[in-house]
């Protein structure tokens, strides 16, 4: 690779890193119109920067496809099945718009009804995940067990109501213990978010930084 | 005077945001002075993670039974902080695998996602010197961007390929159990970690070692073992000191009638 397509792809883009965390920083905790101006850009060039990646996204899995499809792949029924209803809804889309009632009506009944199948689905999903926490096989899969138990009852109202000590049980469980070690995972998440964000920028981040590494 | 020097803090920095930003300026500086002591060679050690271990012992096990590894660094895009660290998990566990002949899948629901990773993917063999091995669509999968469309397309990659070791790494909600519990069923070694709180639980159920919250954004430091990489959380283990003696100290003086920290934090 050359020196320029490398300078390019790792410092400019760390460069680049730098100046819109610096800007956003500066409009968000000092009084400045200026870099208020500069982050509500940057905001509007993150959408665009996100509105591409789309395209790059499409692009990318219709030369996958597409090779899938010659190569005559497993499964590259289904990927030509993808491929043709992309290039169908997109023309349509951009021709209807997609708050036209024609559109929504064939959204409502294909993607739709689909979702809700998949959704119901996971009932399946549940119970078996179900049956695994009901496996009591040592200390700790009997308090997951009890508490699971607990909250389920505590969501069947024919049960709170002979049994209320189990809603009071549930209440102190999800306002004490649940909440502080919910705000534990909040505040220790943000700080380890931002020390990921300065080794990142420090290029101590080798995972991430491999996507502009020369 | 104190009013007239709180005016000019006022016009400088938006109301209620000067706690936030000096704690930050002061995290920034304790993360440097670590790197810098790091750098001169003081060595820091971190008590070794049951996950992190995992993630090496899985790659082990894809390896000894001649199956692949599966990635998901879930539902959410580059912009993501959470998907971010799973993306930096992913780099060194596919690096870890490629190295001993092993075949690393992603299933990911964004399409900024699916060019990252490829990019990352081609990276990993350019490193190990193997980049004939990379083909573009071969690791990385897309089968929609829709939370379940995702979840059900990961689950229907796992029923196929039967992977060995499954990694989910990043933000989920209720879509891990699907894949989480297709997994279970093929015999899959599985590693969860979400700072998520409504995932966590689901992958608790399915997985069999977990990083929780801040844990996955420590992991690829953990992984890799890199010095200066390591020295980073000892500046945050410092941050999270300070915060925590501040919340004892704030809890005590709120006891005693005072609100003088609660004042400081801008709340």
């Amino acid at each position: 690779m050359s020196a320029t397509v490398t300078y390019i792809r790792t410092y400019l883009a760390q460069a680049v890193i730098i100046v819109g965390c610096l800007a956003m920083l500066i409009g968000y905790f000092l009084v400045s119109p200026e870099a208020g101006r500069v982050a509500d850009e940057l905001n509007i060039w993150n959408m665009n920067v996100g509105t591409f990646t789309l395209f790059v996204g499409i692009i990318t899995i219709f030369m996958r496809y597409g090779r899938s499809i010659i190569n005559r792949d497993p499964n590259w029924l289904f990927h030509l099945y993808c491929l043709v209803v992309i290039a169908l809804w997109v023309p349509f889309g951009t021709l209807t718009g997609v708050y036209s009632d024609l559109y929504q009506t064939l959204y409502l009944n294909t993607k739709i009804t689909l979702h809700i199948t998949i959704i119901g689905e996971m009932i399946f999903f549940c119970v078996s995940a179900m049956y695994r926490t009901f496996r009591i096989k040592s200390f700790r899969t009997f308090v997951l067990a009890f508490l699971a138990a607990l909250m389920i009852v505590f969501n069947a109202p024919w049960l709170t109501t002979p049994f209320p000590q189990v809603g009071d049980a549930a209440y102190w469980l999800l306002n004490n213990p649940q909440m502080a070690a919910a705000r534990a995972m909040v505040i220790c998440g943000g700080i380890g978010g931002i020390i990921l964000g300065i080794r990142i920028l420090l290029g101590l981040e080798k995972g991430a930084l491999r996507i502009t590494g020369g | 005077m104190t009013s007239i020097e709180l005016t000019v803090v006022e016009q400088i920095i938006r109301a209620g945001r000067t706690f936030q930003l000096t704690f930050m300026v002061i995290m920034g500086i304790l993360a440097f002075l670590a790197y810098r002591l790091a750098k001169r060679g003081r060595e820091w050690k971190i008590k070794p993670l049951e996950a992190i271990e995992m993630l090496t012992e899985g790659v082990g096990r894809a390896a000894e039974m001649g199956r692949p590894i599966l990635y998901l660094p879930g539902i959410s895009g580059l912009s993501s902080a959470q998907t971010m660290a799973g993306l930096t998990v992913f780099g060194e566990v596919c690096q870890k695998a490629a190295e001993i002949g092993v075949t690393t899948h992603l299933v990911t629901s964004g399409t900024d996602v699916v060019a990252a990773c490829e990019a990352i993917v081609r990276q990993v063999y350019t490193t190990i010197g193997k980049p004939e091995l990379y083909q573009p669509g071969k690791y990385v999968k897309w089968y929609g961007a829709d939370q379940f469309v995702y979840a059900i397309g990961a689950a229907g990659h796992i029923l196929l390929d039967k992977p060995a070791f499954v990694v989910q790494c990043g933000y989920f909600l209720s879509d891990v159990i699907v894949a989480g519990e297709t997994a279970s069923r093929v015999g899959a070694m599985q590693v969860g970690g979400t700072a998520d709180q409504s995932g966590l639980p689901l992958m608790g159920i399915c997985c069999d070692s977990l990083l929780i919250g801040e844990e996955i954004y420590a992991a690829s430091a953990s992984i890799t073992g890199d010095k200066l990489a390591t020295a980073t959380l000892a500046g945050e283990d410092w941050v999270k000191a300070i915060l925590l003696l501040l919340m004892i100290v704030g809890v005590l003086a709120w006891a005693a009638g005072s609100k003088d920290i609660w004042s400081l934090m801008g709340m």
